[in-house]
């Protein structure tokens, strides 16, 4: 029965946790209730049991009784290891904390952060919510690939999924995980393409099937210094790329944002700007009409000639 | 290999654990609040605590066994130090605190800056458990709060106004203003919202994370009816041709991708409440969208091509 069951894990986790020396085995099962039948079942109940309690994040430190015989090794939960230790923590920190829990409300990461919520609040601190100003983030993210995801980036395991391509069709894609960051409102996976043998960046809304585990933990080893904010930046934000445009006096601020000027006349300026990715530029420079006119380089004012030809040819 | 699926059991034997020390610091909470914190039905709860009251330790005498009361409606624990602080965060739950500050430092703009420090330092101190090892591999760094993306979404959908402070970097200045949000989009890899401006009287395109706050406008309603309505009251429905099988095109338009399968070139019919920014968006397709009807429309948008193709001659 489960009840039985998590009764002996309490009672095992209690006892090893209060002992002052390391228990034997022989002496958990003689005086801890719950441990019944042959020394055979009751070694795979124990087996078990610092398993399942392993899983729940409690660890047992297992030593050596004698340092001469190395005959029985011995159990025992350091109290360290089991309780949470913020160190010096204020009402005002308490009540950050619950702020970040909460932003996750119907989210991924809902279900831990109502769990990290109770522990918060078990520390016996009150929290200071005055010290907050009247502002409720949230994290909109309710992927349910989330949570798979960051377990099979934590323990390295590789990963297969489909993948929505940017011409619509669905590919199979094995990766191993190196890291899941959100930019502007897209949250996006990194990691090695094993096919592909690179780098490769999904954005998770693109994703279209659940996430599948292949390999054991550990499969792989990323970068040590792998930061996933970093690696976005430079790869999709990152404005390599620069340009020469004329923008209409008064208009196209988008994109005057972002530019240097280089001189004005009476109906345009000109600017010398910089953009990530060119598809994404040629878009704006589109949207902005005959408002915005591209001058250098001249291929990039070669496509958007020939898209704005395009456009006439099928609205003709 | 399909992915382990948690073990309600062991859900259970970790929530007994941490159902103590929550008591011990709330001692005489009513049990619906109780079952209310913990996301579980009374019946659950009362299991729950009827188990506690078996446990304790070794010897498990009247001495030994936790001593819990809850027979009143209300729960009381005692003879429970052993479990009485509080177990350390797991990996996900470092996460879930860890993401939900950098959320808490985006929405963070000029006017609570006192508020940064206390931020930067919970996240250094979380970064330092053990169990946050992923910390630098899954980070959260939406420049757009989340939060304002949803308010102005909800006031797209009920046509309402809203109050907001804008940072216009052009003129390098904060005003506040109430506009009506009337469409987003999405260019360059950032956010724009279209919108009507009641200050500067006037369609107006703000960015989205130059949009430092947001409010309810209190009198939205009323302006509802007077400003906007006489332009755009009902959505102008506009059918549109997609000419290429495009992620970008589908993802824009919401078609979903079966679409494709039925046609090579499906016919979407999408609404907008401002006709003009659809042209807009159509044009930034260059080619790949064909808009078919309204009429006006599409001479709109064939005489705005055809200018800004003469601004290459």
């Amino acid at each position: 029965m489960a009840s039985r069951k998590s009764e002996r894990l309490i009672n095992l986790t209690m006892a090893l946790l209060a002992t002052k020396r390391y228990l034997t085995k022989s002496e958990i099962f003689r005086s801890i209730e719950g441990y019944e039948g042959t020394p055979s079942t009751k070694e795979r109940m124990f087996e078990r049991d610092k398993d399942d309690l392993r899983k729940i994040g409690i660890v047992i430190d297992v030593r050596g009784i004698d340092p001469l015989f190395d005959d029985e090794p011995g159990y025992r939960i350091h109290r360290e290891a089991y309780s949470l230790n913020l160190g010096e923590i204020s009402g005002a920190e308490v009540a950050l904390l619950s702020l970040a829990a909460e932003a996750w409300r119907g989210a991924a990461l809902g279900k831990p952060a109502q769990s990290a919520l109770i522990k918060l609040r078990s520390l016996g601190i009150a929290s200071d919510f005055d010290a907050l100003p009247h502002i409720s983030p949230k994290l909109a993210v309710n992927s349910s690939n989330f949570v798979p995801l960051t377990r099979a980036i934590a323990e390295r395991i590789t990963i297969n999924f489909r993948y929505m391509s940017s011409n619509l069709q669905e590919e199979l894609r094995v990766v191993n995980p190196y890291g899941l960051g959100s930019r502007k409102g897209n949250w996006y996976l990194v990691g090695h393409d094993i096919p592909r043998a690179s780098l490769r960046t999904f954005r998770l809304d693109r994703i279209v099937s659940e996430i599948e585990f292949q390999s054991k933990a550990s499969s792989f080893q990323p970068d040590s210094d792998f930061n996933i904010l970093a690696f976005l930046d430079a790869h999709l934000f990152e404005a390599n790329n620069t340009a020469q445009v004329r923008i209409r006096s008064g208009r196209g601020h988008a994109l005057r944002k972002e530019a240097r000027l280089i001189s004005s006349d009476e109906e345009f300026d000109l600017f010398e700007l910089a953009y990530p990715d060119e598809s994404g530029f040629i878009d704006s420079i589109l949207w902005h009409g005959d408002d915005v006119v591209v001058l250098a380089p001249q291929a990039l004012r070669d496509k958007v000639i020939e898209k704005l030809k395009a456009l006439v040819a099928v609205h003709g | 290999m399909v992915n382990p699926v948690q073990n309600p059991g062991l859900d259970r034997t970790a929530r007994l654990l941490d159902l103590v020390p929550y008591l011990m610091v709330h001692q005489g909470i009513a049990l619906p609040d109780l079952a209310e914190q913990f996301s579980i039905p009374v019946a659950q709860l009362t299991e729950d605590l009827t188990t506690l009251w078996m446990c304790g330790l070794p010897g498990y005498t009247a001495l030994e066994l936790m001593d819990l009361s809850f027979d009143t409606g209300y729960v009381s624990i005692s003879n429970a130090e052993t479990l009485s602080s509080p177990r350390t965060l797991n990996r996900d739950e470092v996460l879930a605190l860890l993401l939900g500050l950098q959320t808490i430092l985006e929405s963070l703009f000029s006017g609570n800056q006192e508020l940064v420090l206390p931020v930067e330092s919970l996240i250094s101190k979380l970064s330092d458990l053990s169990e946050a090892k992923i910390a630098n591999q899954v980070q959260s760094g939406t420049s757009v709060p989340s939060l304002l993306r949803g308010d102005i979404e909800i006031a797209i959908a009920t046509r309402a106004a809203i109050r907001i402070t804008y940072h216009s970097l052009t003129r390098d200045a904060i005003t506040d203003r109430v506009i009506h949000p009337l469409e987003f989009s999405t260019s360059h890899d950032s956010e724009y919202l279209y919108a009507y401006c009641e200050k500067s009287q006037g369609y107006r395109t703000f960015k989205l994370d130059r949009v430092l706050s947001l409010s309810q406008s209190p009198n939205s309603e009323e302006r509802l009816e007077t400003q906007i309505l006489e332009e755009s009251a009902a959505p102008t429905v506009i059918n549109i041709v997609v000419t290429s099988r495009s992620r970008d095109v589908a993802e824009r338009f919401g078609i979903a991708a079966e679409k494709f399968e039925n046609s090579a070139q499906p016919e979407v019919a999408v609404e907008s409440f401002s006709p003009d920014w659809a042209v807009r968006e159509i044009m930034s397709f260059g080619g790949e969208v064909s808009l078919e009807s309204p009429d006006n429309l599409r001479k709109s948008l064939l005489g705005r091509s055809q200018r800004a193709l003469g601004g290459y001659n």
